[in-house]
């Protein structure tokens, strides 16, 4: 039973984390079609910017978080208007936005190295200390991420669902001329985007660095398994998306409770690839038409 | 209100339309009617800024829009319902008319907006909570049109509202159409034939490979059967 | 944007191959500069390493050679065949963990057991190119960077004769060159085993691209029904490509394993697969010369940029975000435009005066 109630809470802790960080990404495929691998970086923003008022500036934890979420959303937004709205509507722009996303994280990344050096840094959880649940040790920090999580989740579905913004994001993705002609301008729609998404994966950068620990690469991994929910949530649907990361969140958890730690990423990847080849639009997507 | 003047404009380096000049005044019904391909839907889409003219200049209001941004054009009072209907098809009847009143000033006034266009439309508002895709065809068009009207425009320019739907269907679109325009919105239609028209639009102009080959009043130019059946065979 | 490649059919006639001989100034492939080029090539580590660096010249020019494999094959698939694999330094490492494994735990000699690599690394390829062929970019990119994180799994917490614990490959048996001719000899005999290597990939991918499939696919990108209409299965021929590419990688990846005699699963990082990247980007992606030229400038430039090397991946990047913006064809396209149009230049002279 204790082992059961591991899995579960691992898996949901995982698949928030998860959440958090692919949510951008499925946002910016739904509207801009690309893929941003930029993203992993913009986690690295949010953790060392927050990491730094914490620590530096010595500002309480709040307003050190909420700088860091901010200072991710802000980098989105520049990589967007410096890079990406140059080369909207290329022939080649897939590949033009790979390239380019990827020269801003090499230069986000290296940025990072020059500021703060390779050593790991580690933020201090917000709420210390910890109870027990029928043998399990949970964490208030793992409930925090947790609630941030489901709390954004449930704000960002509002905001899609009722806002004039939110609504017109949808709309890009979906039927991109029809959103022209109802005088929606897609460019400052792809600017929101890119910001929320940025702050999106900036939050999960400053929760989850008092989890694991913050260095110039400690983006890559969240970045991968963010692309890896955000496909098998069948790419630019937001509700999959969630899906998917408490899906494989929880799959991870069990196969580490189940199999020891080592087994959790081989089984996790396996787990993908026979669902790729047998099962080629995710898990819960539903084709092509839908996108949000 | 509307005017168009010696318009030229394409895709891509081939010019479909070729100096073309129009007009629609305050409360207008105008129809431009033509056969397929000879340029009535590049005509809508040059107007309302989704390509760009490559001559010529449209002004609205007094003021040119030709050469402005989608957005801009929208924000002047232009709504262009397109071909297609192209409905957001996985929100609902309700976000996807909520979209038509993108502009701020009519964002402010959505809920009359939609009381009016449900009071037009009974059906869509039967479905407000069903997702665009899962719609009829003679529902999405419904919808098209009731998107169009949220936008609180001060023209409509309609492309081919009676394509792809069964006839019993058509006639409602057309009395609808017929009513939006009592109300005062000046509507400019692109159509395939002349079926429908009378008795809705005041003016007609006849379009040959991109330029106006004839213009007058429906009344005139719907007696004369054999100047229809040259142009639109 | 895929509609767009609908416009291009146009383009197809330029592939016929009598108009591509003509195109460019490399396209021939001009018997006499070649055979200069390739003395000058095998005479050069003799001049060399009469230099104080020489030992660590030829070094660069080894890794020089190795890479650029890797480089052109990736290109081969990703420029050529429009598959963005992620899988290439995956392929490259199980080259490696096959020769390295047979070599240092069964005793294979490894001038035998080399030649596995490739074989094993094709397998592979076989395997991941059939699913992600059917399907859509995106899907191809998660397909191949979850295989690729599985190999490095495999190779940092795996049984012990790969992982040792997280070192990978350690103490691997040498090709023996060192022991027979001499640790400088011995080097020079490893930049030439390394040039053959660079030499017959870089032949057998230079014919692929100049067939007449290659060119329609390098014209098209994603669009096949040319190369339907031409009665060539494009699927066959993008395993072909996946295969083809795989086994020079994997050969790479055996002759690397001996050469350092090591291999650590850190070769499957991020940084190494974006080095790799940013180089065929830099050179050219989709061209013959491009993954070539932008390996060597990712060889060189870290050398060059030794003082100010915490500058160097940050200029890379901004190297690779301009480039994104104001030359997505990358710097190998606008040397040659320039090279074509100096020549011209010169032509056009003596008419002028």
């Amino acid at each position: 039973m204790k082992e059961l109630f591991q899995a579960i809470y691992g898996g949901i802790l995982y698949g928030s984390i998860y959440g958090l960080m692919a949510i951008g990404l499925t946002l910016i495929w739904g509207s801009l079609r690309m893929l941003n691998l930029a993203h992993g970086s913009l986690y690295l923003v949010g953790g060392y910017v927050a990491w730094t008022a914490l620590n530096q500036w010595e500002l309480p934890a709040l307003p050190s978080f909420l700088l860091g979420v901010i200072a991710a959303g802000l980098m989105g937004l520049i990589i967007q208007v410096l890079l990406i709205n140059r080369i909207l509507g290329r022939s080649e722009f897939f590949t033009a936005a790979m390239i380019a996303t990827l020269g801003a994280s090499i230069v986000i990344d290296s940025g990072a190295l020059l500021i703060y050096g390779a050593r790991v840094k580690q933020m201090p959880p917000a709420f210390e200390g910890q109870f027990k649940f029928s043998g399990v040790v949970i964490t208030y920090q793992g409930l925090l991420i947790v609630a941030v999580a489901v709390i954004s989740f449930v704000l960002l579905g509002l905001f899609l669902r009722r806002s004039r913004h939110g609504l017109s994001i949808q709309a890009v993705s979906q039927q991109m001329d029809a959103a022209r002609l109802m005088g929606i301008p897609t460019v400052t729609t792809f600017m929101i985007v890119m910001a929320i998404s940025g702050a999106l994966a900036g939050l999960a950068g400053v929760l989850l660095s008092s989890v694991f620990y913050l260095a110039p690469t400690a983006g890559f991994n969240p970045m991968v398994k963010a692309l890896v929910v955000t496909i098998f949530g069948g790419l630019g649907s937001v509700k999959g998306t969630i899906w998917a990361a408490y899906a494989i969140g929880l799959l991870e958890a069990f196969l580490q409770v189940y199999f020891g730690s080592g087994a959790a990423l081989p089984g996790l990847f396996l787990f993908m690839i026979i669902m790729l080849v047998i099962r080629p639009t995710g898990l819960f997507g539903l084709g092509e038409e839908q996108r949000l | 209100m509307l005017k168009v003047s010696n318009l030229h404009a394409g895709y891509g380096g081939s010019e479909v339309l070729h100096s073309l000049s129009l007009q629609v005044g305050d409360g207008e019904a105008v129809v431009v009617l033509a056969p397929n391909g000879h340029g009535k839907t590049t005509l809508l889409r040059a107007i309302s800024g989704i390509i760009h003219p490559t001559a010529g200049r449209v002004e609205f209001d007094g003021q040119v829009v030709s050469g402005k941004r989608a957005s801009e054009i929208v924000a002047a009072g232009i709504i262009h319902i397109p071909q297609g209907d192209l409905p957001f098809p996985e929100m609902t009847v309700m976000e996807n008319l909520l979209m038509g009143a993108y502009r701020p000033e009519a964002w402010a006034e959505r809920k009359q907006r939609l009381e009016q266009v449900v009071e037009l439309f009974p059906v869509l508002g039967e479905r407000t909570n069903q997702l665009a895709r899962s719609l009829s065809g003679g529902e999405r068009r419904m919808l098209a049109l009731g998107r169009g009207l949220m936008a609180k425009a001060k023209i409509l320019m309609i492309d081919e509202p009676s394509l792809g739907l069964a006839p019993f269907l058509i006639e409602n679109v057309y009395q609808a159409i017929r009513e939006i325009n009592k109300n005062g919105m000046a509507v400019l239609l692109a159509d395939e034939n002349a079926d429908h028209v009378e008795g809705l639009a005041d003016r007609v102009y006849l379009l040959e490979s991109g330029t106006v080959v004839k213009e007058g009043n429906v009344a005139d130019m719907l007696r004369d059967e054999a100047l229809l059946a040259a142009y639109l065979g | 944007m895929m509609n767009d490649t609908a416009l291009q059919p146009a383009k197809t006639t330029q592939t016929s191959q009598r108009l591509d001989w003509a195109a460019g100034p490399w396209s021939r492939a001009n018997r006499v500069f070649l055979g200069v080029a390739i003395l000058i090539m095998l005479a050069l580590p003799w001049g060399v390493y009469q230099l104080g660096i020489g030992r660590f010249l030829l070094h660069l020019w080894i890794l020089f050679f190795g890479w650029s494999v890797v480089a052109e094959s990736w290109n081969l698939i990703m420029g050529v065949g429009g598959i963005f694999s992620f899988a290439q330094i995956a392929l490259f490492a199980i080259g490696g963990i096959t020769t390295g494994a047979l070599a240092k735990h069964l005793g294979w000699n490894p001038w035998i057991s080399m030649w596995l690599a490739p074989i094993t690394a094709t397998i592979a390829a076989l395997i991941i190119g059939l699913p992600s062929l059917r399907l859509r970019g995106p899907y191809v990119v998660l397909l191949t960077l979850a295989f690729s994180e599985l190999v490095r799994n495999y190779h940092s917490q795996g049984p012990k004769w790969v992982a040792e614990g997280g070192y990978g490959l350690r103490y691997v048996p040498k090709l023996g060159l060192d022991e027979m001719l001499g640790s400088d000899v011995g080097r020079i005999a490893y930049y030439y085993i390394a040039f053959v290597l660079f030499a017959i990939a870089s032949y057998v991918i230079w014919r692929v691209f100049h067939s007449p499939i290659g060119m329609s696919f390098r014209a098209l990108r994603d669009s096949e029904t040319y190369a339907i209409s031409r009665g060539v299965d494009p699927y066959r021929f993008k395993l072909l490509l996946f295969a083809l590419s795989a086994f020079f990688t994997g050969l790479a990846g055996g002759f690397y394993v001996h050469y350092n005699g090591n291999q650590s699963p850190a070769i499957l990082g991020f940084s190494v697969t974006i080095t790799l990247l940013a180089g065929i980007v830099l050179g050219g992606w989709g061209t013959f010369w491009g993954p070539i030229l932008g390996t060597g400038i990712m060889t060189v430039l870290p050398e060059l940029m030794r003082e100010v090397d915490n500058y160097r991946n940050m200029s890379i990047g901004v190297i690779l975000a301009l480039l994104a913006i104001f030359a997505t064809r990358g710097l190998g396209p606008l040397i040659g435009d320039g090279v074509r149009k100096l020549i011209q230049l010169f032509r056009k002279q003596p008419q002028a005066g």
